[in-house]
């Protein structure tokens, strides 16, 4: 869920730039860390970057008949650790914005911290949670999808009701108002991600064993429990 | 009953990649596509800060209004225009909904008259700023806009990165359009189960093509003495001194109108 261009107030606009910006610094300079020791790695972050705007593509269908599309932080953090999807996620975000008109140049620090930064680290908290609980890939992998996604969405609301509280009832009043018109296309969506994770990494699995193993993905319950 | 999924088959089959990036073919294809980008983005992000920072009244509308004659003047096809605002469009409506109601007790909504004003104001200025970044984004190819980012201190690797993406991107939005142009052939969205099947085939044949293609570049890359620097040639544009000139006499009369230095009237 991208807020558009120009909907937050100037202030709140760049209030969330100033939040986001540590994360994204902290990412870039792992990323020319990285970089810097193994030149090659540009480009399968390239890749990695590319596969998630190509995500967005995919058209969830939903039971009103229409269709959405998923987050992708919850595969993406999970594949690619959340620190660099703090900076693929802003990438990815840019062009969403100067491509399709998704989301903004003003708002960008809203959708990054929303969905670059706290959707990744719920998402891959949640994932490391449940495989170090003994959960099998499975349940962690829909964990971590649905609360990425789920935590993307509260973050937004949260987002809208800081910026236009309920004359009455305050922020609290405008979190229900917000997260209740919202939670219509957002909570089935949520759990359609988790599910479509799932299926995605079981394919993977099966198709692409290496990389996963290369990206830290496919390790035995137990080298995680250690 | 649940429509199944196969009822927007035709909706999934219709996005091509082409319709995905209309607004990057405009901007490669338009009258504008030979200036340089600056000049382009002191016009267009000129006029969304104005859009944003300056009081909604007249400020966004004054933008917003000079936004969209521009994007006539460079010739943008309404469509692509109308096309790309739809989604950001959406959710204007959809978030400006809780703005007209209030909570005078738990889980009681009224309709709140008072609303009206800051509902109007936020849906005005999320429009005007809309139309703002459609200039840009209508105008400028984004090819255009990455190897120039380092001079606003992005460091170099970050802008490589984001330069092959983009770069990628386009094969694989258009592998997911053939993939599940093929599943739609073999009746793949027929069923909610087939649909999730189908699904989870596409995203996994885009991660398969992503890293095939990124291992390619690698392999090609070496064997031409790749030593971690991806320079490409950027075209040179001069910057014209008539458009930002009238640029900055267009921003200045829309700032000095909407803080009331100067009367329309």
């Amino acid at each position: 869920m991208h807020i558009a261009e120009g909907y937050l107030p100037p202030e709140q606009a760049a209030a969330w730039f100033v939040v986001s910006a540590p994360f994204v610094v902290h990412g870039s300079r792992a990323l020319v860390r990285q970089v810097r020791a193994d030149p090659e790695s540009k480009l399968l972050l390239g890749a990695a970057g590319a596969f998630t705007f190509a995500l967005s593509a995919l058209k969830i269908p939903s039971v009103t008949g229409s269709s959405s599309h998923p987050t992708g932080t919850g595969l993406g953090a999970v594949l690619f650790r959340p620190p660099v999807m703090s900076v693929l996620g802003g990438i990815v975000l840019l062009f969403q914005a100067l491509l399709l008109a998704h989301g903004g140049l003003s708002t960008l620090g809203a959708n990054v911290f929303s969905m670059a930064i706290v959707g990744p680290w719920v998402a891959f908290g949640s994932y490391t949670m449940v495989r170090r609980a003994g959960g099998g890939m499975d349940p962690a992998v829909f964990a971590a999808a649905a609360l990425g996604s789920l935590a993307t969405y509260g973050v937004t609301v949260a987002q809208l009701a800081l910026a236009f509280p309920d004359p009455t009832a305050g922020i609290v009043g405008a979190l229900a108002k917000f997260g209740g018109i919202f939670a219509v296309t957002q909570i089935p969506l949520a759990i359609s991600e988790g599910l479509l994770t799932v299926l995605v990494v079981r394919l993977l699995s099966r198709t692409s064993g290496d990389e996963l193993r290369r990206l830290g993905l496919l390790r035995p319950a137990a080298e995680v429990r250690a | 009953m649940l429509p199944g999924p196969g009822s927007g088959s035709a909706t999934l089959l219709a996005g091509s990649a082409a319709s995905v990036f209309a607004l990057d073919i405009a901007a490669h294809t338009g009258p504008w596509r030979g200036r340089h980008p600056a000049e382009k983005a002191l016009l267009a992000l000129g006029l969304l800060v104005c859009a944003v920072a300056l009081p909604t009244w007249p400020g966004a509308l004054l933008s917003g209004g000079a936004a969209a004659v521009l994007l006539a003047v460079a010739r943008v096809p309404l469509v692509v225009v109308l096309r790309a605002a739809r989604v950001p469009l959406l959710f204007v409506v959809t978030s400006t909904i809780p703005l007209l109601a209030s909570m005078p007790a738990p889980l009681r909504l009224a309709i709140d008259p008072a609303g009206l004003p800051v509902a109007a104001q936020t849906a005005g200025r999320s429009v005007a700023a809309l139309t703002c970044l459609l200039l840009f984004t209508a105008t400028t190819p984004l090819s255009e806009v990455l190897p120039r980012l380092h001079r606003l201190g992005i460091p170099p690797a970050v802008t490589e990165v984001a330069a092959l993406t983009y770069r990628m991107l386009f094969l694989l939005v258009e592998s997911v359009r053939a993939v599940r142009q093929a599943q739609a052939a073999r009746l793949g969205f027929r069923t909610w189960r087939s649909a999730y099947r189908s699904l989870a085939g596409q995203a996994g044949a885009v991660f398969v093509r992503a890293l095939h293609r990124a291992r390619r570049l690698e392999e090609g890359l070496a064997v031409r003495g790749y030593t971690g620097s991806l320079a490409v040639q950027v075209g040179a544009h001069r910057v014209s001194v008539p458009f930002v000139a009238a640029t900055t006499a267009l921003l200045g009369v829309i700032v000095m109108v909407s803080t009331g230095w100067v009367s329309p009237w």
